[in-house]
């Protein structure tokens, strides 16, 4: 497994140098977009996994599942930072400022403040079994802002943030070669993500 | 509070026995009170009657009640983890009597917060309120969600060693989809512009999902 995803990963890379077209206007430097969307899927993909743990301790009383919610939340906290940065970079580049609280940022940030506040919480209980507990509590707690911050907030807010991939017309703007390679990076950094949950 | 008595009966007789101790031991509730203030005079002090604008106040004015709450309610279940008597409330009324009793403690001190804090910031800010009844549904609306969500990590963080910050780190995330349409509806109330409906339909919503949730999840804790 690890032999797949270092060749796969290596791959990526070279696709990325050599075979993806320079975006235009905007440099070489916006070919960071490749590793800002796989890291920010992986960083909602990890609280959501952390989450789902989380339940299955709460029904189960396994330590076992507090580990994998604990890895999966620390996980997510490393990613979320890579794409909050990654993504400022671009932001730079194509908005000309590195942060204007548009909703998408909005919502990474308050990525960032959930994880770091469950991570605090675990911190700060010394007692192992009600760490466990009161952290897959507030884990399943913070699962609730999810649908404010995905359709309700951008409602609030006017956004800048590209579209999805697949777009409310239902069609892929994206050169084939481009969006083949974004596929498989999403792939790439969804099998690291569980290859370090599961080690 | 007997043993046969209805959940609802077990809810108000911990709201009862806490309101006895709190004027017993006012210090947690003159905190909170003292604490909104400070903040707001210190805020209207440091920009000495210059023109602020409401959309500035509006968040202005929930960020006070936000701190102010955290320091108010964080202690909501020390109390009872300090004397041991958290089990013991528990054998008598069932957990969500005890939650709800909780909740309800907490609602009625954060509308006695802002009855307080609610016009000494209109006064020292100067603030002409064009649409009274939005103001005062939106600032209900928030303390129902404050109050929901804030119980329930006040019961996360009663076992935590570090007190002071966590509180509001805690509880800042999960409030935020009441907090964003809250402060976008009293600056909407400040100006008397036209406002949507459907902010209120949602944070309405959205105090009814963290009472449920906080419900579900207080029986696993």
């Amino acid at each position: 497994m690890n032999k797949i995803i270092l060749l796969l990963t290596a791959a990526l890379c070279a696709a990325i140098i050599f075979l993806v077209p320079p975006i235009k206007g905007l440099g070489d430097l916006a070919k960071i977009i490749f590793f800002h969307v796989p890291t920010a899927w992986v960083a909602v993909l990890a609280f959501f996994t952390s989450a789902f743990y989380a339940a299955k301790f709460l029904r189960t009383r396994d330590f076992a599942f507090d580990v994998l919610s604990e890895r999966a939340a620390r996980l997510g906290f490393g990613f979320v930072l890579l794409s909050t940065i990654s993504g400022a970079i671009f932001s730079k580049l194509t908005w000309g400022a590195y942060w204007n609280w548009d909703p998408r940022q909005t919502t990474i940030f308050v990525l960032i403040l959930i994880y770091g506040a469950y991570l605090t919480l675990r911190a700060a209980v010394p007692d192992e079994k009600i760490r466990a507990k009161v952290s897959a509590v507030y884990s399943l707690l913070s699962v609730l802002t999810v649908p404010f911050l995905v359709f309700i907030l951008p409602r609030l807010y006017f956004s800048l943030h590209p579209s999805p991939v697949l777009n409310a017309a239902g069609r892929v703007d994206m050169d084939s070669i481009v969006l083949i390679v974004l596929l498989a990076a999403l792939v790439d950094a969804t099998l690291i993500f569980f290859r370090l949950l599961r080690r | 509070m007997k043993l046969s008595d209805s959940r609802f009966k077990q809810g108000v007789a911990i709201v009862r026995k806490d309101f006895v101790i709190g004027l017993r031991r006012r210090a947690a509730f003159a905190a909170m009170m003292m604490f909104a203030l400070t903040a707001v005079a210190s805020l209207s002090l440091s920009t000495g009657g210059a023109f602020v604008e409401p959309r500035f106040l509006a968040a202005l004015l929930w960020v006070v009640i936000f701190f102010a709450v955290s320091a108010g309610i964080a202690g909501t279940f020390d109390d009872e983890a300090q004397a041991g008597t958290l089990p013991t409330l528990k054998l008598y009324a069932s957990a969500q009597a005890v939650l709800f009793g909780k909740m309800l403690g907490v609602l009625l001190s954060l509308i006695a917060l802002a009855t307080f804090i609610l016009p000494t910031f209109l006064i020292l800010f100067d603030v002409a309120v064009a649409n009274v009844p939005l103001l005062l549904a939106t600032i209900l609306l928030g303390l129902i969600g404050l109050a929901a969500a804030g119980t329930l990590t006040a019961a996360l963080t009663t076992s935590a060693t570090v007190k002071g910050g966590l509180f509001p780190i805690l509880l800042f995330p999960i409030t935020l989809p009441i907090f964003l349409p809250a402060i976008a509806l009293t600056e909407t109330a400040f100006t008397g512009a036209a406002f949507a409906e459907s902010s209120l339909i949602v944070t309405a919503a959205f105090d009814a999902i963290l009472i449920t949730a906080s419900s579900i999840l207080y029986d696993y804790l």
